[in-house]
């Protein structure tokens, strides 16, 4: 089974997550609601940046005693794609931001309003 | 109903897109592009043994000041639009009494959260870890505080002045890069031999003072945002 | 040279510094933003002026210390310099307009304002694409941040809303930039665009990811809900420079990512722009939201630009200039008009009648908007000329015509909304108050338009020859607006009279061009002298009254299309603020103003046309048009037909005509339509004069010169009001000309011209008496006048007098038209449209009839028993016409003879041969002399056995009539002249159906049903924001990679 193995894996679970991240977003009317939505969608773009650098059967990207016991000379041929993993973090940082700022809102709009429904919020249209 | 169906056709389609990608996707067996630098190159040229953190803060530290911008941004906008007077961190609230257990575990857990925190942003550059984990394993400690006790005071004044410090002396550090190294935010500012030991605490230049300060910052601006949220529940 | 990367690191030192030294309060703050801004613009200015003025070649700028694709890395090139400086320029031209709204959301809010701009800036710079990706969130968080500057529920839900939007759209550009570091190994824009990331497999959709995040970051129709409500739900200055700085960033951003897309994206992108501009703008007609009404505007210039963009192959070294042109006009009006809607207040479109109370106000929103539909002098103008021209000359017909469409739809809400303001009432409204900080960054703007206008034209090798000479007069005049009537008249006779002097020697030997001329300045001239008539200031008459004259010489003195261009646009700029000066002018004002856009744009395809295969822009390209010669003529010839008011494009001349002042109605009907005839003049020369192979064009435009001469006199028939009856009048004269014209032989011409030289003389004398008598008895109507021959004697002669020449009675000189005329017909074989037309001079004697007797015969109304003769102003200007008529009735050769040699030139074959005073046709002889001496020995033959036979009939005093005692409660239907065609009407109503003005209704309807249906997408609610961007993405997949 070539097919199925560990960077397929994560790969589909993050096109899933985001398909249910779409799914929550587009559908809930609670505000909060569609936060989670969010975070799961970035949950799952994180884990597809993750997964995208999978090389297999590689260890992590520090140089230590795991990098020597792959057993190769050279660094560079044990150890996973390090730039990923360098990008998911400012990913999860910036997800960590907007959702700070979405969660913020949410507060404000309850307070203006009493409700989180998002339909209620449509005081500029057309 | 029709407009669930609607979107769940949309996810359909939307699902369709992602295949096209999935199939196109072939699981690696060697690095590719830049990634062969860094791994081959980057423990010589930056001197940090975690080849992430050595990405993350030189190679793309650019990156990295842009997301301490984010972050000090969030904290910035949620400060002015919570708009909170200084009584307001002063107020207390009647909040349902916190358990017993937390109140006790917390004074055991947060001098070691704390810790725990310094040592992982110090340590960045040749464990897993960083300025960004170590800040929010500190913030993680600030939120236990604010859980045991809602009422808690702390001195915004400290966590002011710690992201101001740190984020400037980010800056300040980035420039010097550019006068006693190769460009903005490069690591080897006691030069090419300053770099330290490889794999030791004192090593990789630069990187552990920047990611000590990211690591303040973070943890400053992490444990601001969520003070705010709890001060300015009582307009709520 | 300080290094771009100062740019950041001044804004994030200060940003982060404020948390400690918010202590010294917010004006230190707030101060401290600003020099922050100012540093950084400087440091853009200076790259700037280096590429611009120095050699400077585009630099890098390497961090970390290592090299690209290792590290990031940020590039200042030529445009990087220029876009940085328009950011940080906005950014600190809107941080001193919002200086109090930031300060009172204190210090981080300053901060947050001051790093937004740094992230735009990066935006420029940097050439990395998850670095990108980085600070485009920058910004992104903290613009969602700054909408909270405005207070209240709607910017919190615009703010929530735009958040929404933004992270579904970053979310797919992470997803494609993931994806395109897998496929290509790296995350350099450069490197990746080596690596042709588009032709690996699986790359396309990588690309496809990045490409519609970017395209949805400069909000495309339909998915942009979140980004109007942007612009209408926060602060007036914070929109200024989103509209500004954000989206001129984000447009600069798809630009050099598209370089990674590769060409097959571009078709798609001009599409989406396209749609966006045409979509944006439709909409636009049924917004009465000021602020909202904007966004739609801004949106769609960022699809235009979108639309240029996906051009660049074909416009190829030209795009930097069109954009360029586009790009600076929409900056700075937009801005300009956001930064004036925070300092009103007012929401709806009509409370902005309020501005008048501080008329400078006018001249600011007329800037703007002139600017945004791309009127000379700005650099829109320019733009889209070149525009056009390059698109025409590459076959692109179909994107000229949605570009033209799209243009149109945004003029007609602009000048909507411009009319609210210089006509609706005010009276209620309060006045607002100017803080001395929100006004300097819009004269800023507002200033720069005109500086920038200026270097955009001598950019261009055509561009530098344009006459700036009598704009720059029209400045004077406004810079002097202060000063009393009289003074400012007089400079303005002055000035035109030098300025005919020394244009004199470059005309001299062009009859065709001179008589043109004559009616323009001399016309000009006297139709001023009028004006010493009025007292106090008559603020904002006269430089608007020279920027009329300024278009018009420029369309004489043009060389090339471009310049005639230019003087089409402002003589049409000109003339409506003319025409709106007019009390209840507001909607023909409008519809004047949208007639001449659209027929402008018709004008502009034709010359775009009449360019392709030709090298250069000189005027006689259009006697050579080699491509689709029919569709340029067409076009060419509609265009002038809106100024001639041909019917069908004449709706809005007789409220336009009617409703002007005194002195201005005889401006724009005796000499503004002869514009219109000059351009078809050229046109039909252009089509081959006598070898004409246009013979279906011509014969189109005859019987529409006829129908025109037919329905215009019918209408006059049936006007009450004065003024109307003689517009009407004017609309048949005009068909007369354009018939005769459309004939193609001498003969027709000769008619043609005579009737210009003649329409112009007694209409300036019928609208100069008929204004100068509506001033004394204060109304149009004719029925509330009459018996005022005893009150105005020199009035009711200089009437008389016109109405001869008019109506085509000898001795006058509407006779020697009249005799051309029949001639000519007989000599053509136009029967059926010579008979339509010798039956409109039955008409035109109907009416004529009413001017005489309704007005100055009959009995004397009451309160008219005290009013004087017209001021003696106007009565020196119609004498003079007046002489001008009598000497062309007993010297017509004087006249005919010159206008025959240039004919001749045209149409060598069927001259008139005149032997002295008398001229010979094939068909007969007619002396003007003696004819004149025949008349009017008949006359005093008839005048004297008159006199003779009655001298006994006693004169029947005013009150000595009697209503046979009855007492009619409407006075006004016991006037003769109330409702005197009746019986006519009831034979002939049928062709008095407003068949045009129902189809223009029609039209309109359509439109706005149009808009207000598809505006109803916009549902206000986030989640369907939502949904529209996913739908987008998605349709837009299914197109671009397909299934």
């Amino acid at each position: 089974m070539e097919y199925i193995d560990l960077g397929h894996i994560s790969l589909l679970i993050g096109f899933l997550l985001i398909l249910v991240g779409f799914w929550g977003v587009l559908t809930q009317k609670n505000i909060i609601k569609i936060i989670v939505g969010f975070s799961i969608l970035n949950t799952g773009i994180n884990i597809l940046i993750v997964s995208l650098g999978y090389v297999k059967g590689k260890t992590a990207p520090i140089i230590d005693n795991a990098v020597a016991q792959t057993g190769y000379h050279d660094v560079s041929a044990s150890v996973v794609d390090p730039v990923p993993q360098a990008l998911v973090l400012t990913a999860i940082v910036i997800g960590f931001g907007v959702t700070a700022l979405m969660l913020a809102y949410a507060m404000k709009l309850y307070k203006a309003k009493k409700t989180l429904e998002i339909n209620k919020f449509n005081d500029l249209k057309w | 109903m029709l407009r669930n169906i609607l979107i769940a056709l949309v996810i359909l389609v939307m699902g369709y897109m992602f295949y096209n990608t999935y199939s196109n996707y072939e699981t690696r067996t060697e690095l590719a592009g830049i990634s062969q630098h860094f791994a081959a190159q980057g423990a010589q040229e930056v001197g940090a043994a975690n080849l992430v953190t050595a990405i993350v803060v030189t190679y793309r530290g650019f990156d990295t000041l842009g997301e301490v911008t984010i972050l000090f941004l969030t904290a910035s906008i949620i400060a002015f639009f919570l708009k909170l007077k200084d009584e307001d961190y002063d107020s207390s609230i009647d909040h349902r009494e916190t358990s017993e257990l937390l109140v006790t575990a917390s004074q055991v857990l947060i001098p070691i959260i704390f810790l725990f925190g310094i040592y992982v942003f110090m340590n960045g550059h040749l464990t897993p870890g960083g300025g960004f984990q170590g800040g929010a394993i500190i913030a993680t400690g600030v939120a236990l505080m604010i859980m045991a006790n809602p009422n808690v005071r702390l001195n915004y004044h400290v966590i002011h002045w710690v992201e101001s410090v740190s984020g400037v002396s980010f800056v300040v550090i980035g420039i010097l890069g550019m006068v006693l190294a190769g460009g903005f935010l490069d690591n080897k500012i006691f030069g090419q031999d300053g770099l330290g030991e490889f794999g030791t605490l004192f090593s990789a230049g630069a990187i552990p003072i920047i990611y000590s300060f990211v690591g303040l910052k973070v943890g400053a601006e992490i444990s601001n945002i969520l003070n705010k949220y709890q001060k300015s529940q009582k307009e709520a | 040279m300080v290094t771009p990367i100062f740019i950041v690191a001044t804004a994030l030192g200060a940003g982060f510094a404020i948390g400690v030294l918010n202590k010294f309060g917010k004006n230190f703050t707030g101060g401290l933003v600003l020099a922050a801004i100012t540093f950084m613009t400087f440091i853009s200015y200076q790259w700037f002026s280096a590429f611009q003025f120095g050699d400077q070649t585009p630099e890098y700028v390497y961090t970390a210390g290592f090299m690209p694709p290792l590290s990031i890395n940020l590039l200042m090139g030529h445009y990087e310099a220029f876009v940085t400086l328009l950011i940080n320029f906005a950014g600190l031209l809107g941080g001193i307009y919002m200086f109090n709204s930031l300060k009172n959301r204190g210090s981080n809010a300053q901060v947050v304002y001051l790093i937004m701009l740094m992230g735009l800036n990066v935006m420029v710079m940097t050439r990395d694409i998850f670095n990108l990706f980085v600070f485009m969130e920058v910004s992104s968080i903290a613009i969602a941040g700054l909408i909270l500057l405005e207070k209240g529920t709607r910017s919190m839900g615009a703010g929530f809303k735009y958040i929404l939007a933004t992270s579904i759209i970053s979310g797919f550009l992470l997803i494609g930039i993931i994806f395109a570091y897998y496929f290509t190994g790296t995350l350099n824009l450069d490197g990746m665009i080596d690596a042709n990331l588009s032709g690996i497999k699986g790359g396309a959709v990588a690309v496809f990811m990045i490409m519609i995040a970017i395209i949805l970051e400069l909000k495309p129709f339909p998915a942009n809900g979140w980004g109007l409500d942007l612009y209408e739900g926060s602060n007036a200055g914070f929109s200024a420079v989103v509209s500004a700085a954000s989206a001129t960033a984000s447009f600069f951003v798809l630009s050099k990512v598209m370089d990674i897309a590769g060409p097959e994206w571009y078709y798609y992108i001009s599409l989406i722009g396209a749609v966006t501009f045409v979509g944006s703008n439709l909409l636009g007609i049924k917004q009465e939201n000021t602020r909202r009404m904007l966004g739609y505007s801004s949106i769609g210039q960022l699809g235009l630009l979108m639309l240029i963009l996906g051009f660049r192959d074909i416009l190829g070294d030209q795009t930097p200039y069109i954009v360029f042109g586009i790009l600076i006009s929409h900056y700075m009006a937009k801005a300009g008009l956001f930064w004036i809607s925070g300092i009103v207040k007012s929401k709806g479109l009509k409370g902005w009648a309020v501005i008048r109370k501080k008329p400078f106000f006018l001249f600011l929103m007329g800037t703007f908007i002139f600017a945004l539909i791309g009127f000379p002098p700005f650099p829109s103008f320019f733009a889209k000329w070149t525009l056009v021209m390059e698109l025409v000359k590459t076959g692109n017909m179909a994107w000229v015509v949605a570009i033209l469409f799209g243009s149109m739809m945004e003029a007609v809400y602009l000048f909507r909304w411009f009319g609210y303001a210089i006509k609706g009432e005010n009276e209620h409204l309060e006045d607002f108050k100017i803080e001395i900080h929100k006004i300097v960054p819009v004269w800023m703007v507002a200033i720069g338009l005109y500086v920038m206008g200026y270097f955009t034209a001598q950019f261009t090798e055509v561009g530098a020859e344009i006459n700036f000479i009598p704009l720059a007069f029209v400045g004077l005049l406004l810079a002097l607006d202060f000063l009393p009537v009289f003074v400012k008249n007089t400079i303005a006779i002055a000035g035109m009279l030098a300025y005919s002097y020394f244009i004199y020697p470059d005309l001299e030997g062009d009859t065709l061009r001179l008589i043109f001329e004559g009616i323009f300045m001399l016309g000009g001239i006297l139709a001023l002298i009028a004006g010493y008539a009025y007292k106090g200031t008559r603020a904002g008459f006269y430089p608007v009254a020279i920027l009329m004259y300024a278009g018009l010489t420029g369309i004489i003195e043009a060389k090339t299309t471009l310049e005639f261009f230019y003087g089409w646009e402002l003589m049409t700029a000109g003339s409506y603020f003319l025409i709106i000066r007019g009390k209840r002018s507001m909607p023909h004002g409008l519809s004047y103003m949208l007639f001449s856009i659209g027929g402008a744009y018709a004008l502009l395809a034709g010359l775009g046309i009449a360019h392709v295969g030709q090298d250069s822009f000189a005027m006689d390209i259009i006697n050579n048009i080699q491509y689709i010669p029919y569709w340029a003529y067409g076009l060419l010839i509609a265009g002038f037909l809106t100024k001639t008011a041909a019917v069908g494009l004449h709706i809005w001349l007789p409220g336009a005509h009617g409703e002007a002042e005194s002195d201005v109605s005889p401006m724009v009907s005796a000499i503004l339509l002869k514009a219109g005839v000059f351009g078809v003049v050229l046109a039909l020369i252009g089509m081959g004069a006598e070898n004409n192979q246009y013979t279906e064009l011509a014969y189109a435009l005859g019987w529409l010169g006829a129908i025109t001469a037919f329905v215009g006199n019918l209408m006059a028939i049936f006007q009450e009001d004065a003024k109307r009856l003689l517009a009407y009048s004017s609309i048949g004269q005009l068909g007369y000309i354009v018939f005769g014209l459309a004939m193609m032989t001498h003969l027709g011409w000769l008619a043609g011209f005579s009737y210009v030289i003649n329409h112009f003389l007694y209409k300036a004398v019928l609208f100069l008496t008929i204004g100068a008598v509506v001033m004394r008895v204060g109304t149009h109507n004719m029925y509330e006048m009459g018996g005022l021959i005893k009150r105005m004697p020199l009035a009711f002669v200089a009437v008389m007098i016109g109405i001869i020449a008019l109506s085509g009675v000898p001795p006058l000189s509407g006779f020697t038209g009249k005799w051309l005329f029949y001639n000519a017909v007989l000599e053509k074989g136009w029967y059926l449209q010579g008979a339509l037309f010798s039956f409109s001079g039955i008409l035109a004697f109907m009416y004529l009839w009413r001017l005489i007797h309704t007005v100055f015969l009959g009995q004397l109304k009451d309160n008219h028993r005290n009013v004087k003769e017209i001021s003696i102003w106007f009565l020196i200007p119609i004498y003079t016409l007046i002489a001008g008529l009598m000497v062309y009735a007993a010297k017509p050769e004087w006249i005919l003879q010159p206008l025959g040699n240039m004919i001749a030139q045209f149409f060598p074959d069927g001259q008139l041969i005149w032997d002295g005073g008398t001229a010979i046709s094939k068909y007969g002889q007619w002396s003007g002399s003696l004819i004149g001496m025949t008349i009017g020995a008949t006359f005093m033959t008839v005048l004297i056995w008159l006199m003779l036979s009655t001298r006994k009939a006693h004169k029947v005093k005013q009150f000595d009539i009697t209503y046979s005692g009855e007492r009619p409660e409407r006075p006004e239907t016991t006037h003769v002249a109330y409702n005197a065609f009746e019986g006519l009407y009831k034979a002939m109503w049928v062709a008095t159906i407003p068949l045009v003005e129902t189809f223009w209704d029609r039209v309109t309807n359509i439109l706005h049903d149009t808009a207000g249906f598809t505006r109803r997408l916009y549902s206000g609610n986030g989640q369907a924001y939502m949904l529209h961007i996913v739908f987008f993405i998605l349709i837009t997949y299914l197109v671009i990679i397909g299934g």
